[in-house]
């Protein structure tokens, strides 16, 4: 090799800054470290779950101290030769996502220890998911972020399917693999239309490194027009919105969220739907910015028709898991509205990520108690298991409402500022039918939400209380739902806390 | 001499192909896959892409062979089982398919303005310099691979090693049968 290429290799490789990913490779180092402690004698085996939780705590104090203390209007920085890139949202997000991370595997102790299955693998690929998450928000280059983006998924297969016992669990563990992988297909086939485009020298403005985001984004402004970028852009937006489960791309969602593990289906609902949000807004505000006049229409008829669709459709549903599933899809046609906000109104993606954030403490309040309430066959959760449960379990009724309450979007909560936040981005922006769909979806959604909870408070007429097995709760549970109930009231109450986070 | 290459390699590779689809037996369909990867394979060779080549029938005509084969050992499909009806979807996507390949073939060939008159070796000289492809050379040799993997491109490279980890746990996870009864609780189904 002559001696400018070296010089030349060497520079690139310089920056590698690895320490810049620091949080994500202690945790691979910690997934690893837990396969390796299942090898060891059966004793050591039983402490995984408290070093998987506690190396997931120690990373996310570090993260917190160190990430944060400058992460007030950083600039914008390119590491690894400009495959990843740092705002001052993607630290936000990998705090997000580790959280979550550390919920779902508090929630998937509740639920393995009823289920007689592989336990330590489990904590493996839901730490391997959050790595890869946090990954997924920073990358600036399609390579990147299809390679993070697949991580993702290809341990999603596994997590659905986790709970092999169970022929609902299983299927929904198919119908993920093939319509994940088609997805997946569609992006990179988007993905690679662009790049053969981007490439093209017969056109202004081609590079040779037309996965990276920025060469992409000033190839694509000066040619906004050009057919395949435009298929490209469709595809590619395609892809991430099935990841979302936005409406054309929603058939998986109620399945998939019925058959996985709870834990799984708190996992889905909250940290792959906020990574699928965080992807489209990079892609929006950069390589396709100038595509934003095309991109606007498209995604307002997404968002209309996931809020009408997820809305209606969960009206008469009665599996509450499915329910769950279909509300989801609403939220993320809301959410969706404030994406669509965004491209006019400069802190509409403020609002989408107070979004983000309402909606994972009040899915995580909510699931955690369908986790402890839920009976041993966790797909078939029924309104009628929450029967009274406000007298079995006061407070599980209490989170119970809270949640809800949340996820309804009712004053005194979190969930109410977010929704009005978007709601207000969406004015702003002038996108005035948009708003009226999804102010009816919100009159909608509190039908069935408020049917939940009249559930939760009422006896039935005729019913028994045969299901009245009140376990104890511990302290521990009650410090985690205290922790997300809390911190939505006091989103609630002074939005301003979020800049506290 | 070239051409001529081209013309058998591009044969075998089609006749094969469509003997494959028209194979009852699925293991001799199997085998006339591989020949028809063979033939893609030869294609690459006379476009100078050994690599490439090299991949196609280790990875294509090796390992996803044998993967095929083992499916098909496994679903144990002889060629007694029935000959499956198309249906009305799959002779719809047939039709729909054909027609599109026809209406390229008839715009390629009546309408000459929708080639590209001048080849795209033509319209651009392949960059050389250090500036050009971020420094790593156009070439088709394994090592330029190697070149973008372990510098550029070293993070997801390191990912997709992880990423295999989980697909291989994922395996355990789904196949491990538990034989322990270790549940705190009682154990449901």
């Amino acid at each position: 090799m002559n001696e400018g290429l070296a010089d030349f290799l060497r520079g690139i490789a310089a920056t590698n800054e690895w320490w810049v990913i620091l949080p994500e490779i202690l945790l691979a180092v910690l997934a690893l470290g837990l396969l390796v402690l299942e090898l060891l004698s059966p004793n050591i085996r039983k402490l995984v779950p408290r070093v998987a939780m506690a190396g997931q705590g120690v990373i996310l104090v570090l993260l917190l101290a160190f990430g944060c203390s400058d992460c007030g209007g950083v600039p914008e920085e390119s590491y690894f030769g400009g495959l990843l890139q740092s705002n001052e949202w993607t630290m936000v997000m990998r705090v997000f996502f580790l959280f979550s991370a550390l919920m779902v595997s508090y929630l998937g102790g509740l639920f393995l220890a009823r289920q007689n299955l592989a336990k330590e693998e489990f904590y493996h690929l839901v730490i391997l998911v959050a790595a890869a998450m946090m990954l997924l928000v920073q990358s600036n280059n399609f390579v990147m972020l299809f390679v993070a983006l697949e991580m993702v998924t290809v341990a999603f297969y596994v997590l659905v399917a986790y709970r092999r016992s169970s022929s609902l669990s299983l299927e929904a563990g198919i119908k993920y693999l093939i319509l994940g992988a088609l997805s997946s297909s569609i992006l990179l086939f988007g993905i690679v239309l662009l790049y053969g485009v981007g490439g093209n020298p017969a056109l202004p403005g081609a590079s040779g490194d037309s996965l990276n985001f920025d060469a992409l984004g000033s190839f694509i402004a000066l040619n906004p027009d050009n057919p395949l970028v435009l298929t490209g852009a469709m595809l590619v937006l395609a892809g991430v919105c099935f990841k979302i489960g936005a409406v054309p791309f929603q058939i998986w969602v109620p399945d998939v969220y019925q058959g996985a593990p709870t834990p799984v289906t708190a996992y889905l609902a909250v940290a792959s739907k906020a990574a699928g949000f965080m992807v489209l807004l990079g892609l929006l505000h950069g390589p396709f910015l100038s595509l934003q006049g095309f991109l606007v229409p498209v995604l307002v008829a997404i968002s209309g028709a996931s809020i009408l669709f997820g809305n209606i459709a969960a009206v008469t549903q009665g599996n509450l898991k499915r329910l769950l599933g279909l509300s989801g899809i609403a939220h993320a046609g809301y959410l969706l509205m404030g994406v669509v906000a965004s491209c006019s109104v400069d802190w509409a993606d403020r609002a989408v990520l107070f979004y983000l954030i309402t909606y994972l403490l009040a899915s995580f309040a909510v699931f955690t108690v369908l986790s402890i309430a839920g009976q041993g066959d966790d797909a078939e959760t029924s309104m009628e298991t929450y029967r009274n449960l406000s007298q079995r379990q006061p407070f599980l009724g209490g989170v119970l409402t809270l949640g809800l309450g949340s996820l309804a979007g009712i004053p005194p909560l979190g969930g109410f500022i977010a929704k009005l936040f978007l709601f207000v981005a969406a004015f702003q922006a002038g996108l005035y039918g948009l708003l009226i769909v999804s102010v009816l979806g919100v009159v909608i959604s509190i039908y069935y939400y408020f049917g939940w909870i009249r559930t939760v408070y009422f006896k039935s007429t005729g019913a028994t209380d045969e299901a009245a097995s009140a376990e104890v709760l511990g302290i521990q549970a009650r410090c985690v739902m205290g922790f997300l109930v809390a911190a939505i009231i006091l989103l609630g109450v002074f939005p301003g806390a979020m800049s506290l986070l | 001499m070239a051409d001529l290459l081209f013309y058998l390699f591009a044969g075998i590779t089609l006749i094969s192909a469509l003997v494959m689809v028209l194979m009852p037996n699925a293991v001799n369909g199997a085998m006339c896959m591989i020949v028809s990867f063979l033939g893609t394979a030869a294609l690459f060779v006379l476009l100078e892409a050994y690599f490439l080549a090299i991949l196609q029938v280790l990875v294509y005509a090796g390992a996803v062979m044998v993967l095929f084969l083992f499916i098909i050992m496994l679903l144990d499909v002889g060629e007694d089982s029935p000959a499956v009806k198309p249906a009305k979807l799959s002779i719809f996507a047939a039709l729909t398919g054909f027609v599109i390949l026809s209406g390229l073939v008839i715009s390629l060939f009546t309408d000459p303005a929708s080639l590209p008159a001048t080849p795209a070796f033509e319209v651009a000289e392949n960059p050389t310099g250090l500036s050009a492809n971020n420094g790593i050379p156009f070439t088709t040799s394994a090592k330029s691979f190697g070149y973008s993997l372990f510098t550029k491109y070293m993070l997801p490279f390191q990912m997709t090693g992880f990423l295999l980890l989980a697909a291989m746990v994922g395996v355990i996870v789904v196949s491990k049968r538990i034989t322990e009864t270790e549940p705190e609780a009682e154990t449901t189904d």
